[in-house]
């Protein structure tokens, strides 16, 4: 049975007539189990290869992503319900032979594997049918945690551009998706807004032998989710408001579009199924002032699965006249809000440089180069490296490269939302001596597209 | 003074001194809030923030007087198993908005912390005597402490005595809030167990000042014990101290009242006939202020005017409390204050003008219990600066018919 923590940290100190509360919640999953065989219904699994016709030049792409395929289906546990599906303008089983999910065995596996040798690349990308398809597909299955891997090499060309959004809408909350760019002709928005509506990752397969690793990292991910569905459930009291709900560790995603209001004073988030591991969130709420000397509870944040809630924290309010405690920023909000805003340059910074707009992409990359620096987020440093020169992170001074690889800027794109996380430290339990000090560790960063703590 | 039954509904079973004490005392392995559990060493609830208490500070009031160690805990954790099961015991409504308070220890509705016993308590032992400790609005938390007792138990001595003792403790000493409340409950249980006084008014007076003495040994004995508690640290716990008796003379024609005291909590009379007067004389810098040529506003406007130079405590240079005694012959109140009320009304006719008012809204429902908690409101109102604390205890008026106020203190 899995276990759920909610670690909070915060400075619950206000000073006078102060309203915003700012909190990062911890949450914390273990002995999730396996996806399927956890008590909480079957699972199923889609394998969407895009087969366009560019998926052979050259043909290392489509080679690559046969085995990545084959491989992933190895890790597919027995019992949970699959299909490997080719797109292209248009989309064909490649196994089983219908529009219906199979049940993984051996012989299926075999089958399933010896079907994916078999297909060859031809035509145009509408990962918008592809996306529907999926959903139809999940839909007509009995399976209750669905899940899939989507894989393209090109930007949507044979479909009209809302067929994808009326697609990604449709598959909301029906599966989750994890979207993997191979090459450099696709689009990173078009993927990443696929991956952020079905709770999933974007990334980027600059060399097609890494595919491979990659799909079995992703599966294996997977089927380690043995908590279906989890939602974060935020109670606010009479008359405030809820500003942001952001998770910030293992990657910088705004939930507050998913806001689902339950009653007058909570929300919930959908999070998705979980693993073993950790997420952090960023809450910010604003509160109706108290006198000096009252406490008030800001929030209740909570993990609800089923009907059940399965662990709590509490946001605080204490109205303070002591300077002291009043203005000292919580480190594990301040490390956040710094990792988000570095998502946010990089992306704004990058955006400006392919509208031409140099001069504002120098600010933003610049600014992204400082709060990495300082934020200890090595792995961004390195991405950054390779798309400006940095003549001086402390000052956040860079000069963007006359070449760059454009591979190198997607993958700063899509990994600008991973972030660093702070190293776990019990909080103090003695609000006076405020919640410990935990420093970024930048050891602890998360792979791409990975939980931490997710069992190799 | 006849033993008057106890005003009906003003009396919660677990809301007296000794129960707070053993509730936040005791070796907690549940928190007394919310009922999750906590660690030996976690100094808050981790689920509700409720502060936790380890150690037996003080002896409950039946306990031996010598204890044999463990003693007191064992009673203490009783006692807590007894009053705060959150699932046998249903949470009052939120004070604020009405609300359901949920096992959190917050409102569900506005999310007010629910205040906790010690934060705010109420004491009626008799129908002549009650009072409230109160947090306040700006401190954390309530370092006031307060016993109230009458004679007239199993161990009655059959004077009919009232004992009343307030400790305020020193906000900038650590765990004051655990020294105030053993100060008051060892205080307390000095004077209720002190033998009756020989014959003579002469005598009366020698035996309750030796009382009120032996009284203030065994308060700040039980502050040093706090101290130990914490492993001497360097700013020990410590507290001001004041403690009244009210002792009917044998053929009742008369009431002895002697008060002991330390620091800048306050005992004053306001007697129906117009006598109103402040008892204590405050060991302050503010004082000391007065002494040296100021006026009263003008010290009291001082920032170190609260600086007290007597006090409680393992620090303390001289716990030795000063002691007066009088013999009011009319009836009147005794009314004892920690300074989180006086702060807003010093004077005896200003306080005196406090509690006149708050009987007047009262009208029939004035109890000296009501009178008190309208008094503390009325603090909280001007600001609640601070923990206000308000004993009152009616002197020389058998009836208790209509709780009568001094009529010329102006």
């Amino acid at each position: 049975m899995a276990n759920f923590s909610v670690q909070i940290y915060q400075n619950e100190f206000l000073s006078d007539n102060a309203t915003d509360v700012h909190a990062v919640a911890s949450v914390a999953c273990t002995d999730a189990g396996t996806a399927g065989h956890s008590g909480g219904g079957s699972a199923a699994e889609i394998i969407l290869i895009d087969t366009s016709g560019s998926m052979d030049l050259p043909p290392t792409k489509i080679t690559a992503a046969r085995r990545a395929a084959k491989v992933a289906l190895d890790e597919i546990v027995d019992g949970t319900q699959f299909a490997v599906v080719a797109g292209f303008n248009n989309v064909e089983v490649v196994y089983p032979n219908s529009f219906t999910l199979a049940t993984m065995d051996a012989n299926t596996r075999q089958q399933a594997q010896n079907a994916i040798t078999r297909i060859r690349p031809g035509g145009t990308t509408a990962i918008g049918l592809w996306v529907n398809t999926a959903t139809d597909m999940f839909l007509r299955s009995q399976a209750t945690q669905r899940h899939a891997i989507l894989l393209t090499d090109g930007r949507v060309e044979g479909e009209e551009p809302q067929v994808l959004s009326q697609a990604i809408a449709r598959a909301t909350g029906v599966f989750q998706c994890d979207c993997r760019g191979i090459g450099e002709n696709w689009d990173v928005e078009q993927l990443r807004r696929i991956s952020t509506a079905l709770l999933g990752t974007v990334d980027i397969v600059a060399d097609p032998h890494d595919l491979e690793a990659d799909f079995k990292q992703m599966m294996r991910e997977s089927m380690s989710r043995g908590v279906s569905d989890a939602r974060l459930r935020i109670w606010t009291p009479q008359g405030s408001e809820v500003l942001f709900v952001r998770q910030v560790a293992p990657e910088v995603q705004d939930l507050s579009d998913r806001a689902e209001r339950i009653s007058p004073l909570i929300v919930e988030y959908p999070t998705g199924a979980w693993s073993d591991g950790s997420r952090d969130y960023h809450i910010a709420v604003r509160v109706p002032v108290a006198p000096v000397g009252n406490e008030r509870l800001a929030a209740r944040a909570e993990i609800v699965v089923g009907d059940t809630v399965v662990a709590k924290g509490l946001i605080r309010a204490v109205w303070s006249g002591d300077v002291d405690l009043t203005t000292r920023i919580d480190p594990a909000v301040a490390h956040y809000t710094g990792q988000a805003n570095l998502a946010d340059a990089i992306q704004k910074g990058l955006a400006a440089k392919a509208a031409g707009d140099d001069r504002t992409a120098t600010v933003l990359l610049g600014q992204a180069a400082k709060l990495a620096h300082d934020t200890g987020n090595e792995s961004t440093t390195r991405l950054l490296a390779k798309v400006v020169d940095l003549v001086d992170v402390e000052a956040g001074t860079v000069r963007l490269k006359r070449e760059v690889q454009k591979a190198d800027e997607m993958a700063l794109d899509t990994r600008s939302t991973k972030t660093t996380r702070i190293r776990r430290t019990e909080p103090s339990a003695a609000p006076s001596e405020g919640g410990g000090l935990p420093a970024p560790d930048p050891a602890a960063a998360a792979p791409a597209g990975t939980d931490p703590g997710t069992p190799a | 003074m006849t033993d008057s039954p106890i005003v009906a509904g003003t009396v919660p079973a677990a809301h007296t001194s000794a129960d707070i004490s053993a509730d936040i005392s005791a070796d907690v392995s549940t928190c007394t809030n919310c009922g999750a559990a906590v660690g030996p060493n976690d100094g808050f609830c981790e689920e509700c923030g409720h502060t936790l208490r380890h150690d037996a500070v003080a002896a409950a009031p039946d306990a031996a007087p010598q204890p044999l160690p463990g003693a007191t805990q064992i009673i203490s954790a009783s006692s807590v198993i007894a009053s705060a099961s959150p699932t046998t015991a249903p949470k009052p409504p939120c004070a604020l908005c009405g609300h359901e308070v949920l096992d959190d220890g917050f409102c569900s509705n506005c999310g007010a912390k629910a205040l906790s016993k010690r934060d705010h308590w109420t004491e009626a032992p008799r129908a002549d005597l009650a009072g409230v400790c109160d947090k306040g609005i700006s401190h954390a938390r309530n370092e006031d402490g307060m016993a109230l007792a009458v004679g007239g138990g199993p161990e009655d001595f059959s004077d009919g005595r009232m004992v009343i003792l307030v400790c305020d403790g020193v906000t900038t000493a650590p765990e004051s809030d655990r020294a105030s409340l053993a100060a008051c409950i060892d205080g307390s249980n000095a004077l209720l167990s002190a033998p009756v006084a020989p014959e003579g008014a002469a005598a009366a007076v020698t035996h309750w000042t030796e009382q009120i003495r032996i009284c203030g040994v065994a308060a700040n004995a039980a502050a040093v014990g706090v101290a130990h508690t914490l492993g001497d640290p360097p700013e020990p716990p410590s507290c001001t101290f004041v403690a009244a008796v009210a002792v009917a003379a044998p053929d009742a024609s008369s009431t002895l009242i002697a008060v002991g005291w330390c620091g800048d909590s306050r005992a004053y009379w306001f007697g129906d006939d117009g006598d109103g007067r402040q008892l204590t004389v405050d060991h302050s810098l503010g004082t000391e202020m007065i002494a040296s040529g100021m006026t009263a506003a003008e010290a009291e406007a001082q920032p170190t005017s609260h600086t007290i130079t007597r006090w409680l405590g393992a620090d303390s240079v001289n716990p030795t409390p000063e002691i007066m005694t009088m013999t009011p012959t009319s009836a009147g109140w005794l009314i004892v204050v920690s300074d989180g009320m006086w702060n807003y009304a010093s004077s005896p006719p200003a306080l005196a003008l406090v509690m006149l008012r708050a009987a007047a809204d009262l009208g029939p429902a004035a109890t000296p219990l009501t009178i008190a908690e309208s008094m503390a409101a009325w603090a909280n109102e001007q600001g609640g600066h601070d923990n206000i604390t308000v004993a009152l205890g009616r002197i020389n008026d058998p009836t208790l018919s209509t709780p009568s106020i001094p009529a010329s203190t102006s």
